[in-house]
């Protein structure tokens, strides 16, 4: 009898969970689609371990930015901060030895404030505005690169293996996301940030300083991306490309609108972006070993992408934050 | 009124919502050439309703539509409703500034000046400017709409809805009807009077509904009165024949009985002599002039005064929200500067209410939430900034209880709670939070008599523990309610201080 009950709320937990998290649902039935129709590809350890490889490359990207989307902005500048964050290593490392890496997240924080003041005090669109610092970054990090890709040794040990299949990365990016869902569920901040996204009005007549705020969004973005870049650099081979590349910008965006956050603000959060990154690494891996042509899986890709954004606009009926 | 068929009638219109609300009952108005009518009432009297039917946006369940005296099936559309002769132009919204004027007049009607989609632009240029003479507005043709002073902005837009009648009709010689829903409401005191010039200017070219807050723009300004009450007709007066004050309209808005039955319940109150907040020659050019008052601790002072009187921007000017040009305004000894946003005076102790509550409630957040943006301080841990979840639930059920919210639970979406629940919420926040001044802007607005009371009643239990309150509102029984002394603005203007014996009074007589 008493069994019964706690199973049946067990259920209960489970059916909610699953309610609240409609991209959960997804990945689980995206999963069981793929281990169907290609059981010998999709279900084997390497595959794991590349869904996983794709999943941390995702979040890492995906994470800082996710909490500015709940303000109702938009962070793109996270590609910008690891290329040339990736080139500032290189150009470093002779002078500063092992410490050169922690360019990277001074030059997070610091783009963050400078975003977030100007999105702010100019009322730029935040989309067009860390576009535009992506592509600045990029074409800088061509210019100090001096049109050869550089690569860094030295910081192999922050991916060496430690569990078979799974990436050491992983290991890193852990720690970033609880710090990550713990500012926005349980902190001060993450209530405010959820409140401008939400009602930006209400917030500024219930006291809250929106401007400031909103530029602490934009300071933390940065600032993950750059911490998540340490790892990200390493774990995406020790150099960085020198153009920009759009899916790199696009799929971690398509991650975080997969997870169900709107793009509108007042929602969803890094807790979602996990999921929509796993939904996300999941489907492309998915795809990826079926073997259709590159160009088509762009094509899907794109198409994914437009139709959450059509969904995240408007708004997933049943979506709210607890 | 040459013609005694009118041009537009309504018999007997009828409307219901969702079988509970009455919204029009078998109300009948007419519109004759070249008049002016007014329409008043009180906020949910029927009024934009009726106006809806009107432009065509729904159909009334029941009614009769005549049209010159032939009778009609209602419009289904706005674009049927223009057919017939009937534009609207909104309160807000509307204007495109980034059109030249031109551009603007003919929008939406392009076709008519287009050769193979080619604009013949000299040809617009030259209609365009035709139309701002015959209609006597003074600007440029080639000149953005944001240029233009807010008057002239909507000069131009009346003249829009009148041309693309004409437009519509292929004619010059058709009757037009304008709907002027609250024209003024953006502008400031000089404009409205320009703008009124104009209308009467306009008249001879179409025939004008006015729905106004407004009362002495409407007794000015217009031929014939409506007046609305509950979705009924309760009052037609025709100011050829009828002499009427802006009291009887007052009365007639408000009903008579109502006054008579103003509760007075703040009278007997001592209060103490520490002043918390001082406005000294307040001023904010086109909306109020050189208003002071002083506010004591465990006060509560009403702003009153027909909309447009500058009440509701001075009370917006103490929260922050806008700023103002002249004067002294000091909090607590310190004094508040012009310019300064809310968060800084809700430091300094001065919290601001507002009924409308999708200003001030995150509708898709749960009610918990709702409560503990307001009330951070109450919920965080005492040595780290971190929320701690339990007290959150405690203050918010707290609320709930208080306030006998009707929700499952605090974590209960707020968008899913009645009007006055949600109303309840939103007072329940700040009563939890406790500011030394509370601001209160329409504290009941477009509630049930339940959930008044209910908010009646903390507000004066946060008065009686020292809270000071400056209410802004347009019913006159808040007033009466919660106030201690009530100050008298004229189009901006502070006329005298009363206490609510003299309120009561001023506004019976």
């Amino acid at each position: 009898m008493n069994n019964s009950k706690k199973k049946h709320k067990t259920l209960l937990t489970v059916t909610r969970t699953i309610w609240n998290y409609p991209p959960l649902l997804m990945t689980i039935v995206l999963f069981i689609v793929f281990s169907i129709l290609f059981p010998d590809r999709f279900l084997t350890p390497i595959n794991f371990s590349s869904i996983l490889g794709q999943f941390v490359t995702l979040i890492l990207f995906a994470l800082g930015p996710s909490m500015v989307v709940t303000t109702g902005s938009l962070d793109l500048s996270y590609i910008g901060v690891w290329m040339l964050g990736g080139i500032l290593v290189w150009r470093f490392t002779p002078l500063l030895g092992m410490a050169a890496i922690l360019v990277i997240p001074l030059l997070g924080l610091v783009t963050g404030i400078l975003v977030g003041i100007i999105q702010v005090k100019a009322k730029v669109p935040s989309f067009i505005l860390t576009l535009s610092v992506s592509a600045g970054y990029a074409g800088l990090t061509s210019v100090l690169s001096g049109g050869y890709p550089r690569v860094v040794r030295g910081y192999e040990f922050l991916t060496a293996k430690l569990i078979p299949y799974v990436p050491t990365a992983l290991l890193w990016t852990i720690p970033l996301i609880v710090v990550a869902v713990f500012i926005m569920r349980s902190t001060k901040v993450g209530a405010y940030f959820y409140a401008i996204g939400s009602n930006e009005e209400g917030a500024r007549l219930a006291g809250i300083d929106v401007d400031r705020y909103k530029i602490l969004a934009f300071t933390m973005s940065g600032l993950l991306t750059g911490i998540g870049s340490i790892i990200q650099f390493q774990h995406l081979g020790g150099s960085v490309p020198l153009t920009l590349n759009m899916n790199t910008l696009i799929q971690p965006l398509t991650a975080i609108v997969f997870g169900g956050t709107l793009l509108t603000g007042g929602s969803g959060g890094p807790d979602r972006t996990i999921i929509g990154a796993l939904a996300f690494a999941v489907l492309y891996r998915g795809l990826y070993i079926s073997l259709i042509n590159p160009e088509i899986l762009q094509l899907l890709i794109g198409l994914v992408l437009v139709l959450s954004i059509v969904i995240a606009s408007r708004g997933l009926k049943g979506v709210t934050i607890t | 009124m040459e013609d005694n068929v009118p041009i537009i009638e309504l018999k007997g219109i009828s409307k219901n919502f969702g079988g509970v609300v009455q919204a029009l009952d078998n109300v009948s108005i007419k519109v004759y050439k070249n008049e002016v009518v007014g329409v008043v009432g009180e906020n949910g009297a029927g009024k934009s309703t009726l106006m809806k039917i009107l432009a065509g946006v729904f159909p009334p369940d029941s009614g009769e539509w005549y049209y010159a005296g032939h009778k009609l099936p209602f419009p289904r559309n706005p674009k049927e409703a223009a057919k017939r002769g009937v534009a609207i132009v909104h309160q807000e919204k509307g204007v495109i500034p980034v059109l030249r004027v031109y551009q603007y007049l003919f929008l939406g009607h392009e076709d008519k000046y287009s050769e193979f989609s080619r604009l013949k632009i000299n040809e617009m240029k030259k209609y365009a400017d035709e139309i701002l003479k015959e209609f006597n507005i003074d600007c440029d043709v080639e000149s953005f709409m944001y240029e233009l002073p807010p008057s002239t902005q909507k000069m131009i837009e009346i003249a829009k809805a009148v041309l693309s009648l004409r437009l519509e009709y292929g004619s010059d010689n058709a009757a037009p009807v304008v709907i002027l829903d609250e024209p003024t409401a953006p502008l400031t005191i000089e404009e409205r009077q320009d703008l009124f010039n104009y209308i009467l200017e306009m008249k001879k070219a179409a025939s004008f509904i006015l729905v106004s807050h407004i009362m002495h723009e409407v007794l000015e300004f217009t031929d014939r009165i409506y007046v609305l009450r509950d979705g009924e007709l309760v009052a037609h007066y025709n100011l050829l024949q009828d002499k009427i004050t802006e009291n009887d309209l007052f009365k007639a808005i408000v009903g008579k009985e109502f006054i008579e039955e103003l509760p007075i319940t703040q009278t007997e109150r001592t209060i103490g002599d520490e002043v918390v907040l001082v406005a000294k020659n307040l001023t904010k050019n086109g909306s109020y002039y050189d208003v002071s008052f002083e506010l004591r601790k465990g006060e509560c002072i009403g702003i009153f005064g027909p909309a447009g009187s500058g009440k509701s921007e001075i009370i917006k000017t103490i929260a922050g929200i806008l700023d103002f040009d002249k004067g002294v305004l000091m909090v607590k000894g310190k004094e508040a500067k012009s310019g300064e946003l809310p968060h800084v005076r809700l430091k300094k102790g001065v919290g601001y209410f507002c009924g409308r509550t999708e200003e001030q409630l995150f509708f898709n957040w749960p009610i918990r939430k709702n409560v503990s943006i307001v009330n951070m301080r109450k919920v965080l841990r005492k040595h780290f900034p971190v929320i701690n979840f339990d007290a959150e639930k405690q203050v918010a059920e707290g609320i709930m209880q208080k306030f006998r919210i009707k929700a499952p639970s605090i974590d209960t979406s707020c968008q899913s709670l009645s009007g006055g629940n949600k109303q309840k919420l939103s007072v329940g926040r700040w009563f939890e939070r406790r500011p030394d001044i509370l601001l209160l802007e329409d504290p009941t607005i477009g509630i049930d008599v339940g959930a008044r009371e209910d908010i009646y009643e903390a507000l004066l239990e946060m008065k009686d523990e020292g809270v000071s309150m400056i209410l802004v509102s347009d019913d006159p029984k808040e007033y009466s309610i919660l106030c201690d002394k009530i100050v008298f603005m004229k189009s901006g203007k502070a006329e005298k201080v009363l206490n609510a014996f003299e309120f009561k009074e001023a506004i019976a007589t």
